[in-house]
């Protein structure tokens, strides 16, 4: 009845992993959802060599590996990736010094980067990778500025490392924007396209704005310089909205500035997701915030993820409510019931893997199951998408990942009440 | 437990007893304990209105059930009769008026119980006008009831019923170390909260412990409590104005007895609430998430003999599981948030499990009108977490942490909570496994009437707050 036997045959696969640098490893006999062309895979095998994916067939030989995983009975999936995160800025929400995820400077606005805040020793991190989340993007915000800034691609390890410093610029609009706003959604909108206005005027006045020979623009060189390689479209723009009619101004702006635009929130974005399948603007959602949590979002509802979807629009996913940080890997709980409201269940899994890592560029890393990339994947002991389905394994870089974390260490130490005074000497 | 009527000094909770009668009293801990006379206990002012619709009789037939007494029954059928469960079985006679519906290949559970709910206090949409779960002015606000803040148009009220959500208790928030009485709801859609009312469910008192009243007060508001010290000396010394005040109530009430004709002492709507609990008609439901705060606070219960009938946000419950079983308190947990103040940091997710494995009534509380609406999906993740821990958990096990043994927190586990004869037929019909997440609810009754049917748009309701707000001719959803 104790958790003995249990552990033994999970601690049974980490203790392969030392020790940790594994040159070739093959995972045997699993259903392989490869999120390629090749869709879904029975009785295939997975080779891992230096750290990337070799080959993903069925049979492979596996004489020339050193680690072999029989996953029969089992699902491999590409690395969960949540596409909306503060993991790695926030330790403990109410603990100063703990929590880096909202600026309330006011000199900074999309040249502030989250990125020399992340902390990869968090201890959220091992947490969250355990649980089959490999990748979350972390998100800018502040107290005051419509642009909050850039945000920065994780990768979950051992280390935790930062893929990309700068993947995206954040920004809110609609009643989310606050105090940036002045108290009326224009006057967040007209900053925005004030912003992007004076970033224009910028890039062709570089010189002369720089050493001072122009008129003062709406933000300050740091910021313009920032907002550069938004108005480029090499930066995507993720716009924090919930309201459809602020979408659809945004989708105006698109049109006019030419920006790459990623709509997050987006409680009401089914609604006008014809338009943004049309305009190629992929949408954050979680798909379990179905509330009217506020009047911009009146609109919620549990099916808008298989709504988008079915109107052609690039979903990608994040959740589940405010856990979308120290249970980021619930995305897994929030892509089973997008389909159990009536999504594709590939769909789902491409809204948690593919999707991110294309829309943020990071698709060569991770993504999909297929030779070439740096293997990035988790091992289920059912449907990978079911409640009652655990990962059994996840290996990043081709690493076995050791399936242990501060919150499981503390759950082994107290398994035994019996001896209480032994407590403090397990460890 | 009653109170010793001999007792008429002050601080003498029955707990003490042993120390006054060494020290200085007479025999005043040696009388005879009588019966009490609820004299604190008044009629409730706010009494409820529900009575369940006439409903005609349904058989449900042929499907899976979890009875919430930890049996599973394949192949069996339920039949709803005038409002009770009126058999269980593989094959049951039925009236002949009995709708008859086949659930084949579907699956049976009691209706859910959130232990841990604040819909209709705080609604959706969530703003500063209707934000009234928190009455954030004294630490000690015992005198309000968490009743006369709820929005019965909440439109979570509704959505949680889809999830298959029968029964909720509506709790103050934590701000303070006693927040107020909360109350315990059918989600019956209603006009008036009083006809939502659990007929018969006793009131419950929220008190809180740790970080929340220190940072309130301490923190924000410069005075008392600042530290958990002073939540502690906050406790005792509300406990013993309240045994003064019943002390008073019972002085009276025995003059009264004799006949005489002496004048009622004041009432104070904060100690009665208090005295109440003294007495035992109102339940203790404790925010406590350390393992050494519901230590301490046990031995405050046990000190003015009040129980605490359960910890809420028991994020270290696992730490305590053999104390808080031996003391039979309940356990309300969440399967694995934690994290947004150090006292939620411990967080494991087998704490559920390790607390049932104690012995300990564990339950599974959603706090949440996201969660809310998918308790199965919670107590699943729970499950799954004591499994990786090493526990043999069947589903016809874990139905119980959000049907029966919510119930037994609630004071109403002999009418609802779990499928069995006599019982309130409050029964969710299940598309698939509730422990699936493709699985939704089809079909929830309440005292035997259909409250919502996903398959007929007739017999799903919709607040009036849904209606026309986005779409004049339609609904929100």
């Amino acid at each position: 009845m104790k958790g003995g036997v249990k552990l033994i045959v999970f601690i049974g696969w980490a203790l392969i992993a030392l020790p940790a640098q594994v040159e070739e490893i093959l995972i045997k006999n699993a259903t392989i959802h490869t999120l390629t062309r090749a869709g879904i895979m029975e009785n295939a095998d997975i080779l891992i060599q230096d750290g990337s994916i070799s080959a993903v067939a069925a049979g492979i030989d596996s004489a020339s590996a050193g680690t072999v995983i029989d996953a029969s009975g089992k699902q491999v999936t590409p690395g969960l990736i949540n596409a909306y995160t503060y993991l790695g800025i926030r330790e403990i929400s109410m603990v100063e010094g703990t929590d880096d995820v909202s600026t309330e400077d006011e000199q900074f606005s999309s040249a502030f980067n989250i990125s020399s805040a992340i902390n990869p020793d968090s201890t959220l991190l091992p947490h969250n990778l355990i649980h089959g989340l490999t990748h979350g993007i972390v998100a800018a915000e502040s107290e005051h500025q419509v642009f909050a800034g850039q945000g920065a691609v994780l990768q979950l390890g051992k280390p935790s490392s930062i893929l990309t410093r700068s993947v995206a610029m954040f920004a809110r609009l609609g009643s989310s924007s606050g105090e940036s706003g002045g108290g009326s959604r224009a006057s967040s909108y007209l900053k925005m396209r004030q912003a992007l206005a004076d970033t224009k005027e910028y890039k062709a006045n570089r010189e002369a704005i720089r050493t001072g020979n122009w008129r003062d623009l709406s933000l300050q060189v740091h910021d313009l310089e920032a907002l550069m390689p938004v108005i480029d479209g090499d930066l995507p723009l993720v716009v924090n909205v919930q309201r459809a009619s602020d979408i659809k101004a945004l989708l105006e702006l698109k049109k006019e500035f030419g920006f790459r635009l990623v709509i997050a929130g987006a409680g009401e974005a089914w609604r006008v997701a014809a338009e943004l399948a049309e305009e190629n603007v992929p949408v954050i959602i979680d798909p379990m915030a179905n509330l009217p949590l506020d009047f911009d979002r009146l609109a919620a509802r549990l099916d808008a993820a298989a709504l988008l979807d079915a109107a052609g629009v690039t979903v990608l996913f994040t959740g589940v409510g405010s856990q979308h940080t120290h249970s980021a890997f619930l995305v897994r709980q929030a892509a089973g019931n997008a389909v159990a409201y009536g999504m594709d269940k590939t769909a789902a899994l491409k809204a948690m893997t593919l999707n991110p890592a294309s829309v943020f560029g990071f698709a060569d890393k991770t993504g999909s199951l297929e030779p070439g990339k740096p293997a990035n994947l988790v091992i289920w002991d059912g449907d990978p998408l079911e409640i009652l389905t655990s990962a059994k394994q996840v290996i990043v870089n081709g690493e076995i990942i050791p399936m242990v974390s501060r919150s499981t260490r503390l759950r082994d130490r107290y398994l035994d009440l019996d001896s209480k005074q032994e407590i403090f000497y397990r460890k | 437990m009653g109170f010793l009527q001999g007792m008429n000094k002050q601080l003498r909770p029955a707990g003490l007893c042993v120390v006054f009668l060494a020290l200085t009293l007479s025999n005043a801990c040696t009388e005879t304990a009588v019966e009490p006379e609820v004299v604190a206990g008044q009629a409730d002012p706010f009494p409820s209105t529900y009575a369940p619709a006439a409903a005609t009789p349904v058989l449900l037939n042929n499907a899976t059930l979890l009875t919430g007494t930890g049996r599973q029954l394949d192949n069996a059928s339920i039949l709803l009769v005038d409002g009770k469960i009126d058999a269980i079985g593989p094959a049951i006679d039925f009236p002949e008026n009995a709708v008859v519906i086949d659930a084949s290949g579907k699956w049976i559970t009691p209706g859910l119980i959130d232990v841990h709910s604040h819909l209709g206090v705080y609604p959706a949409p969530s703003h500063e006008g209707n934000s009234d779960g928190n009455e954030i002015t004294n630490p000690n606000t015992a005198q309000v009831y968490a009743e006369h803040s709820v929005w019965t148009q909440d439109p979570q009220f509704t959505l949680a019923l889809a999830g298959g959500v029968t029964t909720l208790q509506i709790l103050p928030g934590s701000a303070n170390l006693f927040g107020g009485r909360g109350v315990t709801l059918k989600n019956i859609p209603s006009r008036t909260v009083q006809a939502m009312k659990f007929p018969g469910a006793p009131y419950s008192l929220k008190m809180a412990c740790g970080e929340n009243p220190k940072r309130v007060y301490g923190g924000e508001a410069g005075q008392a409590p600042a530290s958990r010290m002073a939540n502690v000396a906050g406790y005792r010394t509300a406990w013993i104005e309240a045994a003064n005040y019943l002390d008073k109530q019972e002085a009276y009430a025995g003059k009264q007895a004799k006949g005489r004709k002496p004048k009622p002492p004041p009432r104070n709507l904060r100690l009665e609430t208090l005295a109440e609990v003294l007495n035992g008609n109102i339940l203790v439901h404790n925010h406590c998430y350390r393992g050494e705060e519901m230590a301490v606070m046990i031995d405050v219960a046990k000190e003015f003999n009040y129980k605490v009938t359960a910890f809420h946000h028991a994020v270290e419950a696992y730490k305590v599981a053999d104390i808080l079983a031996e003391h039979d308190i309940c356990a309300a947990m969440w399967p694995e948030w934690w994290g947004f103040k150090h006292e939620a940091y411990d967080m494991v997710e087998g704490n559920v499990a390790m607390v049932d494995a104690a012995g300990a009534c564990a339950i599974v509380h959603s706090d949440s009108a996201i969660t809310g609406q998918r308790l199965n999906q919670e107590a699943a993740k729970a499950m799954a977490a004591g499994i990786a821990a090493g526990y043999p958990i069947t589903r016809a096990h874990a139905i119980n942490w959000i049907t029966s043994n919510p119930a037994k927190a609630l004071g109403v586990s002999a009418r609802t909570g779990s499928l069995e004869v006599g019982k309130m037929a409050d029964v969710v019909l299940w598309d698939g496994d509730p422990f699936s997440v493709y699985s939704r609810t089809e079909k929830v009754f309440i005292d035997g009437v259909l409250i919502y049917d996903r398959l007929d748009e007739a017999r799903q309701p919709v607040t009036d707050f849904d209606l026309g707000i986005i779409d004049p001719t339609g609904e929100r959803l």
